[in-house]
């Protein structure tokens, strides 16, 4: 038995131990999607595949797709099949995170001779080969699918798989480089925790494990608790290729007790075109959803996972089946965690946050060949505002509610021929609101036509939404502004393959969030310094807000966290 | 020894000014405490070395050394009281430093805040020209259109200038050309460039740390020049350093030109100390506590070394959380810094509970009991109040407590308004402070792999001593360090750093094409600027060694692995020795590595460093003596285990003879601070003063 102290120090040091593991992919990676854009996620289980702990910067769709999917990769063999030196890889879809550009390797990890802990990491690869768009109609289309393989068998390499990689992809080196850092974050990983049970002589993890899971599930049953028992129920209606009806997601949340299902019941079927979700990333952003509402604070872990229960149809678009195309399931899945926001806000109104420009993130692939031949290619991600609360203004552009950081803009110019003339936030973009919601922003990408002007075309696929639908207000808010997606200032086609000739230029404006409360009621000199610094223009102060923006104020609040504080109206848990 | 007698040691506090003299023929210290003076710092200063040389005579003719540490840059940053600031930028650029790297540091929490730029947008501007990512120019300058800009930034009334533009690491030109229009315009404007101040790849990184150097740099530079003016004018012909954050030393002109770099140089002394006393002692597991009357620092110490990482954070809007802060990007010893400290100010949140800190009462007004307009109370208040400290031997009795207005703050803001007695409100202070500061103490324990349960709490600062007992017992420590002279004893951390700086040069290229004769070239360049810059403080007649070492990465990659260059001619390496060199370090790191796969040269650095000195420490007299000599007297005070107070034996610590040893609980009084002693733990003093504690087994 472990006391209260040890149990925390234990703890906090499996939690540091993870997070070693992350910092090592920023140091070993070789694309700039992992090393600068953070798009991956490591974790270990203990030996029955239950996660123990997860990088702290983890994208939640990864995490929560790996926490279900590593229980199942982990049993397929019995523990005595494990051998000291065995590291495994897939990138099955309907196992893990859903597309096939994210693969994962994992490793058991040996103590006195068995296997204690399973070290896992998810990297969404920049390349996975294939036809890079989302309108591919099945999974074939999308690139190389690799079932569990070893790719060390007892520490000796399995060249095949390396080799099948190498040959399957548009950048080998990146690739397999990439393939190598997933290997070092499992070192790190599984070091450390030797190291821990060697210090404090222990066997296994097994009952730190049930410790520390049994007090994450209390907690997260004691905050569901509070809300009372009912169900609750909203509706999301999102866009998709043009002259298709939308999308509809049908939400009931049943609450009793401390448990809570989620009912996706009579939504759309699949779609004929990238944006199926599997179960595990439908799951990954309906738990996203809840744990942010009930426990935010406490790290993840298997425990916080055991008061929910997901029912989704099979074939329907939030559970669909193999082989349907699934490369652009973030355009779908990103979605849920707002539905069930909007389900539970009128019983915790001051937990929510109104729609976000970044729901769902966009991705742009990029890539070509360079004058003398060599193969480019890149993948950039991004955000957009973030939605109001009852509590402050909305955040500028974030990824929500997956994660992720951008490409500095001295980083994709040195890894591509491209040009980027424009990275900034968009006036009047965040929906108004007594808090207004956050800014999308613009970036503006030139192909150059002059002796740096690349060999070839240069093609350019991407994943975003909110065209037609922008990210909605909550209690009075309005929404934020629209996404555009311009080539040479035409629309162009967010689903297709575009091919981009020397001299084109790209626009793509991210959407803002959606406001909080009248805008009516917005404070005057928020509104006078959002003019100020040109959040706002005076016009959309006047027309948004019925008031006129002076053009000079006194100095704005030093601080955001000077928001004033919660209306009395806006009460606390349920 | 040759050479003159006395080095110094100056470390200026959010609220005091601590002073360490050191005599090197004897080993001998002398030790001096003032109040802050926010106006002009130096003059506290000047104040200090007045005072001492009262004491020590001839003091200011045999001074060698004065090695200065300030907290005041990363308090402007803190309190946001640095220069209006304005940047300019690239068209199309502006809004980099506020869009940061866009990563939500707490995934699962939709509230999270973000902190607000040093620069507001209003004061970011745009100008015409570019630069392309290989160095040539896409688009030249518009001299013209940057004027306007410059007119328009200056017409805001702005008194410092950031410039940081696209691809300025790769070629300066626009960024030089900017600083020129500069200086025909505004010759008297602060200017920091991006190109000088940190010329790397990353442009949110290199614009945030040369915003934060603008931010603090007028404030810096008028501080340092008048110290240095002044110091010259009472007669010292010493040489002057000023601590970097890393835990090695710059010249005044170096700081002042680069503030950013010594952010933390005050905080750092401490754990430079603590590494002394740590590798001294043959402590494995140290954690340095270093609490003032502004903010609490820590650090652990592990085998006598802390750690030093190439990045960090200034003013977290969340606590302890990673991602929450100012990045910026420069070398710092790894240290943890909370809002805790004597001044911090108790308040009753909205919520009706009790809130202790981060906001500080600083020197002035200071708290209630200071009698310096202060209302509001503080820990110090509560401090006196439990009987910990003595209202009439503060700073060795010449700063008088007032006890009764101190009673009736907490009394009236604190104890009524909660409805709780005045014992639960002092206590509750007391306290509350202790458990912010065990919670922030454990989760960087825990980061840095450690184990609080086997730490050695040393202890330093004006509140250190008072709060390091109740600390150890949340922490669940074992032992308590105090050294002599604890309440100014982080100052002594100036004599036992290394007196070093570090240089570095970027130069990508690949381990096959490198020339090593052009790279063995590169490292005399950067050891002749090393020796140049050491030359400027002072120390031209010292011998100076150098330390060189190289980054190394795959191609592809985005990061580097250090290795070590022992060797002082690269020209007599060959490549496979290298190679070699890198995938042993790279495996021992990460399981693996892979020889086929090209390697490249990112960055070189070169440490140029002067003769360590070593500090002698004096050993206490042999005493025979017995104890009761050194006690002053009995007084209450509260002790937690009865929930009352209780009689404390009162000790004088500077009739502790060495072999001493006595059981809480107990007070130890020296003139800059107090150590308080729980029931049940047992006091040893050892040879050299220092107080060792037993506590007892935590139930």
């Amino acid at each position: 038995m472990f006391d209260p102290i040890t149990i925390e120090i234990l703890w906090r040091r499996l939690l540091s131990i993870v997070d070693e593991a992350d910092s090592a992919v920023a140091r070993t990676a070789f694309s700039s999607l992992l090393r600068d854009a953070h798009d991956y996620t490591c974790m270990f289980t203990d030996r029955r595949g239950r996660e123990l702990a997860q990088g702290t910067f983890a994208t939640p769709g990864q995490s929560g797709a790996l926490a279900l999917g590593i229980q199942k990769l982990v049993r397929r063999q019995p523990l005595e099949a494990y051998r000291p030196g065995d590291v495994f890889l897939t990138n099955d879809p309907w196992i893990l995170a859903g597309h096939l550009n994210d693969v994962c390797v994992y490793a058991p990890v040996f103590h006195r001779g068995k296997v204690v802990a399973f070290s896992a990491s998810v990297f969404h690869h920049s390349d996975i080969g294939g036809r890079v768009a989302s309108d591919n109609h099945e999974v074939f289309e999308e690139g190389l699918f690799l079932p569990p393989v070893k790719l060390y068998d007892a520490g000796v390499a399995n060249e095949a798989v390396f080799d099948i990689l190498r040959w399957n992809v548009r950048t080998p080196d990146e690739v397999i480089g990439d393939v190598r850092s997933q290997i070092a974050a499992n070192h790190v990983c599984s070091e450390k925790i030797r190291r821990l049970l060697e210090e404090y002589d222990l066997d296994g993890l097994e009952e730190l494990a049930d410790e520390i899971c049994d007090r994450t599930e209390r907690s997260m049953r004691a905050a569901i608790e509070k809300v009372p028992d009912g169900t609750y129920r909203a509706e999301g209606v999102i866009e998709q290729v043009e002259g298709r009806p939308d999308v509809v997601i049908r939400c009931a949340i049943h609450v009793r007790g401390s448990d809570i299902v989620v009912d996706l019941a009579g939504s759309s079927p699949h779609v004929d075109w990238g944006g199926n979700v599997v179960y595990h990333f439908t799951y990954a952003y309906v738990f996203m959803a809840l744990k942010s509402v009930f426990d935010p604070d406490l790290p993840n872990n298997d425990g916080c996972t055991r008061p929910i229960r997901l029912e989704a149809p099979a074939g329907s678009v939030v559970n669909c089946t193999f082989p349907v195309a699934v490369a652009a399931r973030m355009q779908i899945g990103h979605f849920l965690t707002e539905i069930v926001y909007r389900a539970l806000a009128p019983v915790l109104p001051d937990r929510v946050i109104a729609g976000s420009g970044g729901t769902p993130a966009t991705m742009n692939v990029l890539y070509g060949r360079r004058r003398d031949g060599r193969p480019w290619h890149t993948v950039v991600i991004r955000g957009g505002g973030m939605g109001a609360s009852a509590r402050r203004d909305g955040a500028h552009v974030y990824i929500f509610p997956a994660n992720g950081a951008n490409t500095p803009v001295e980083i994709l110019e040195n890894d591509t021929p491209l040009i980027v003339e424009r990275r900034e936030l968009l006036p009047d973009s965040g929906g108004p609101g007594r808090f207004r919601g956050g800014l999308g922003r613009c970036e503006v990408l030139r192909v150059p036509e002059d002796a740096c002007a690349p060999g070839t075309s240069v093609s350019l696929a991407m994943q975003a939404g909110r065209f037609r639908l922008p990210p909605e207000g909550l209690e009075g808010g309005r929404p934020g502004a629209l996404a555009r997606f311009l080539v040479n200032d035409r629309p162009g086609n967010p689903y297709g393959l575009t091919r981009l000739r020397p001299g084109d230029v790209v626009t793509l404006d991210a959407a803002g969030g959606g406001g909080f409360g009248d805008p009516r009621e917005r404070d005057r000199d928020r509104l006078a310094a959002d003019v100020a610094d040109g959040y706002v223009t005076p016009e959309a102060a006047r027309r948004d807000y019925g008031r006129g923006g002076r053009s000079s104020v006194p100095p704005p609040p030093s601080k955001r966290s000077s928001n004033p504080p919660a209306p009395p109206g806006a009460s606390g848990n349920g | 020894m040759p050479g003159k007698r006395y080095r110094l040691g100056c470390d200026i506090g959010g609220t005091f000014t601590d002073f360490v003299l050191l005599d090197d023929r004897t080993g001998a210290l002398h030790v001096h405490k003032c109040l802050t003076t926010p106006q002009d710092p130096s003059d506290a200063v000047e104040a200090g070395i007045r005072a001492l040389s009262e004491r020590v005579p001839g003091l200011v003719e045999e001074l060698d050394e004065l090695i200065h540490g300030t907290t005041l840059v990363i308090n402007a940053i803190l309190e946001r009281k640095g220069a209006r600031t304005g940047l300019l930028t690239t068209r199309g650029f502006r809004d980099v430093l506020e869009l940061g790297r866009e990563i939500r540091y707490a995934p699962y929490d939709v509230m999270a805040e973000f902190p607000e730029p040093l620069v507001p947008r209003r004061r970011r501007l745009e100008v015409d020209e570019r630069v392309r990512s290989d160095g040539s120019v896409l688009r030249p300058l518009d001299v013209a259109q940057a004027r306007r800009a410059l007119d328009e930034l200056l017409a805001q009334g702005i008194e410092s200038l950031a410039i940081c533009l696209i691809n300025s690491f790769e070629n300066p030109v626009h960024e030089r050309a900017l600083q020129r229009l500069v200086g025909e315009v505004a010759p008297d404007l602060s200017v920091s460039v991006s190109c000088d101040v940190l010329p790397q790849i990353r442009e949110y990184e290199r614009t945030s740390t040369t915003v934060t150097n603008a931010y603090v740099k007028p404030l810096t530079g008028r501080y340092l020049r008048r110290l240095a003016d002044r110091v010259a004018a009472l007669g010292c012909r010493s040489k002057l350093f000023i601590m970097l954050s890393s835990g090695g030393i710059t010249s005044v002109e170096t700081a002042a030109e680069s503030p950013v770099r010594i952010i933390e140089s005050g905080p750092t002394a401490a754990v430079i100390a603590g590494q002394y006393w740590g590798r001294r002692f043959g402590v494995p597991e140290m954690f340095c506590f270093d609490m003032g009357g502004t903010t609490a620092k820590s650090c652990l110490i592990q085998n006598g070394r802390a750690g030093v990482v190439p990045t960090f954070e200034v003013g977290r809007v969340q606590r302890f959380q990673r991602g929450s802060g100012l990045s910026i990007q420069v070398p710092v010893v790894d240290l943890m810094e909370i809002g805790a400290g004597g001044g911090s100010i108790a308040r009753i949140s909205r919520l009706g509970t009790l809130q202790v800190g981060p906001e500080s009462s600083g020197a002035l007004p200071g708290p209630i009991c200071y009698g310096r307009g202060g209302v509001e109370p503080c820990v110090t208040d509560a401090d006196l109040l439990l009987g910990y400290l003595d209202e009439r031997y503060f700073l060795g009795g010449t700063m008088p407590l007032d006890r009764e207005a101190a009673r009736r703050g907490v009394e009236d803001r604190i104890a009524k308004p909660l409805g709780v007695t005045f014992l639960q409100a002092i206590w509750g202070i007391h306290d509350l402070i202790n458990e912010t500061m065990a919670a922030a103490a454990k989760t960087h324990i825990a980061e840095k792999g450690g184990n609080p349960r086997l730490v050695t709490v040393v202890a330093f600062g004006g509140a250190g001593p008072v709060h390091a007992y109740g600390l150890a017992r949340k922490l669940g420590a074992p032992r308590l360090l105090v050294p002599p002279n604890a309440g100014v004893g982080s100052a002594l951390g100036f004599f036992t750093a290394p007196r070093a700086f570090d240089l570095v040069r970027s130069h990508k290229v690949s381990l096959e094409a490198a020339d090593f004769a052009e790279l063995e070239g590169m490292f005399r360049e950067l050891e002749r600027a090393g020796a140049r810059t050491l030359a400027q403080s002072g120390a031209a007649d010292e011998p100076v060694t150098f330390e060189r070492s190289i980054d190394v990465r795959f191609v592809g990659q985005g990061a580097e692995t250090t290795l070590p260059v022992p060797e002082p001619d690269f020209t007599r390496l060959d490549r496979a020795a290298v190679r070699r060199r890198f995938d042993e370090e790279y495996t021992r790191l990460y399981g693996r590595t892979y020889p086929e796969a090209a390697v490249e040269f990112i960055h070189f650095r070169v440490r140029a460093r002067l003769p360590e000195r070593l500090l002698e420490m004096q050993r206490l007299p042999a005493d025979s003596r017995p104890l009761e000599q050194a006690v002053k007297g009995v007084r209450p005070a509260y002790a937690p285990g009865r929930r009352d107070f209780a009689p404390h034996t009162v000790y004088d610590r500077y009739r502790l003879g060495a072999g001493a040893t006595f059981d809480g609980p107990a007070i130890v009084e020296e003139r800059e601070s107090t150590l308080v002693v729980g029931e049940g733990a047992r006091v040893r003093v050892d040879e050299f003063g220092f107080l060792w504690i037993d506590l007892p087994e935590v139930p």
